[in-house]
């Protein structure tokens, strides 16, 4: 492994690395609210390992390191002296622990002024292991995998329907060809027990985040993920593709909380059942209250969101205004949301704040 | 109106604007949109319907090299689709994926060799590991992109026997397939 990561900061600059012209006549119906150059990302193209190029070179690599932290878990990160760049800028290789955490991060800091300088950030797959790689498409694999049984399973009867409405030969050929494919193909049948077993600890934690994230990569006007309820909704989405399709009248509306729409919906519970249920989760609720901590557990923590501060009670009105204006104001410095680490310090500092003040007066 | 719908009639409009267009610059930058969009596989119904998958295997045989990039990229998004996968089997295209292995350009080269993997079935197996494909990733194999040499090691280790990498090392002397041009070269 030493002697991989040697070999790991050989640098050349790669075509991929380069910025591509701006595409400037797409037509007004595919032009998206970003300029864009034109470009197709496979998963080739995707990593986990980034190239940040024109950082400043003012001795802010912790200052850029935290900056991207803030998107997932960094696991290396390398100033690449060798690698050529313009003047006073370095060159910076971050390689981060998820996949998903590395396309947002590209997508979010790529073209960002940071301390006086324009980012470009890319993927640099070049980095990657074999091991690493071989990962990538695994996992690939297995999201495509996923994501199309959950459409097959809830929409067995839609496809002759399909075939009808739009008179397509191309669709209705399909069924037994693949049928066939799918039973005679190990590849396939192996994927199909291997995905439940093997995503089954991180599922649907792990996993949401690539469902809604998919496209980042390549952000379409009708794709667009400004929305962050809509983003939030779309596993439901995903898992639940045909009714909206099919029948706009009487879609259902996307749901922005996930947890709390499907557990139940389709299992048969007794009456006393659910009230205990009620019960129980009114009780989880009051202890949850009791603690101080924020109640709303529903909400499922995606990528760099973190759940909240939780909400200490001083004993005393004063103290806890305080506590109160010092929280909004670390939120209003933070703007993006702190890390855990950041996190833990800044609690901390917040009870020490009180405190101090108490010894002045 | 649902978002599926607006999907279907976006990307019918880039498939409509594709076939109609006379400018090569428009259909470049139609067809990126396309092979990225198949990399989502909450547009997979939709371009199943509109037939994308062909779309993509017509480019393969272009004379301009970004349009087969492009159509190539495009079929590595979309293959892992079962149902685009078979109809990709099907309609005997494998050999157009074979080709793009001597392409020039690093990401076609690239795209063709994921493919390939994600295409592998029992009933493809035998086509995809034939001797002149081996042999090609065992030359891939010793490339000095790392890229091309990491997705080649895979290919060797994880889709063909020991034997048949043995074979195709005998035999990769005898035949001279170009590597891609290293983009940095």
């Amino acid at each position: 492994m030493a002697a991989e990561s040697g070999v790991c900061l050989q640098v050349e600059v790669q075509a991929h690395h380069e910025q591509k012209r701006v595409c400037d006549s797409r037509a007004k119906y595919r032009d998206g609210r970003r300029p864009r150059a034109v470009k197709v990302y496979t998963i080739n193209l995707e990593s986990r390992y980034l190239l940040i190029q024109g950082v400043p070179a003012i001795g802010v690599m912790k200052e850029l390191v935290e900056q991207f932290a803030l998107y997932g878990v960094i696991e290396e990160y390398n100033a690449l002296d060798e690698y050529p760049t313009e003047e006073f800028t370095e060159v910076y290789l971050l390689k981060f622990q998820r996949l998903q955490s590395a396309r947002v991060a590209k997508r979010k800091m790529d073209e960002r002024s940071f301390f006086g300088g324009l980012l470009h950030v890319c993927y640099a797959p070049e980095f990657e292991t074999v091991q690493e790689t071989r990962e990538k498409l695994q996992d690939r694999r297995r999201f495509v995998a996923r994501a199309t049984s959950d459409k097959a399973r809830n929409a067995p009867e839609r496809k002759p329907e399909a075939t009808r409405n739009t008179g397509c030969p191309f669709e209705s050929s399909y069924p037994e060809s693949d049928a066939s494919l799918a039973h005679g193909s190990s590849y396939n049948s192996q994927l199909q027990h291997s995905s439940p077993t093997k995503s089954g600890s991180t599922v649907p934690f792990a996993r949401i985040p690539e469902f809604n994230q998919s496209c980042t990569p390549h952000s379409f006007p009708i794709l667009s993920d400004s929305n962050p309820v809509a983003h939030k909704g779309n596993f439901q989405q995903t898992t639940e593709p045909w009714p909206l399709e099919k029948n706009p009248q009487t879609s259902i509306p996307i749901q922005t909380n996930p947890s709390a729409a499907g557990s139940n919906f389709l299992r048969f519970t007794p009456r006393t059942t659910q009230l205990q249920e009620r019960q129980r989760k009114r009780e989880h609720r009051n202890a949850l209250a009791l603690c101080g901590s924020s109640s709303d557990n529903q909400d499922i923590v995606i990528g760099p969101k973190l759940p909240e501060m939780p909400k200490l009670d001083m004993d005393d009105p004063s103290l806890n205004m305080s506590a109160d204006f010092i929280r909004d104001k670390l939120k209003k410095v933070g703007g993006t949301p702190l890390l855990p680490k950041l996190h833990n310090a800044a609690e901390d500092a917040q009870a020490e704040a009180p405190k101090k003040q108490r010894r002045r007066i | 109106v649902s978002a599926h719908s607006d999907r279907f009639q976006y990307l019918q409009a880039l498939v409509t604007e594709f076939q109609d267009t006379d400018s090569a610059e428009a259909k470049e930058q139609v067809l990126a949109n396309l092979a990225n969009f198949s990399y989502d596989p909450r547009n997979l119904s939709e371009l199943r319907r509109l037939q994308v998958a062909d779309l993509f295997l017509d480019m393969l045989t272009e004379d301009n090299e970004t349009l087969v990039e492009f159509g190539m990229g495009g079929l590595c998004n979309l293959c892992l689709d079962k149902v685009s996968k078979s109809h990709i089997l099907a309609s005997g295209a494998l050999n157009l994926v074979i080709n793009c292995l001597s392409s020039h350009r690093e990401e076609t080269v690239l795209s063709a060799v994921t493919a390939l993997m994600y295409l592998s079935c029992a009933a493809s197996h035998a086509d995809i590991t034939s001797a002149p494909v081996v042999e090609c990733m065992v030359r891939f194999s010793l490339s000095n992109n790392r890229r091309l040499r990491n997705l080649a090691t895979i290919f060797l280790e994880d889709y063909c026997s020991e034997q048949q990498v043995r074979e195709a090392q005998d035999l990769h002397t005898a035949l001279g397939i170009p590597l891609p041009h290293s983009t940095h070269t």
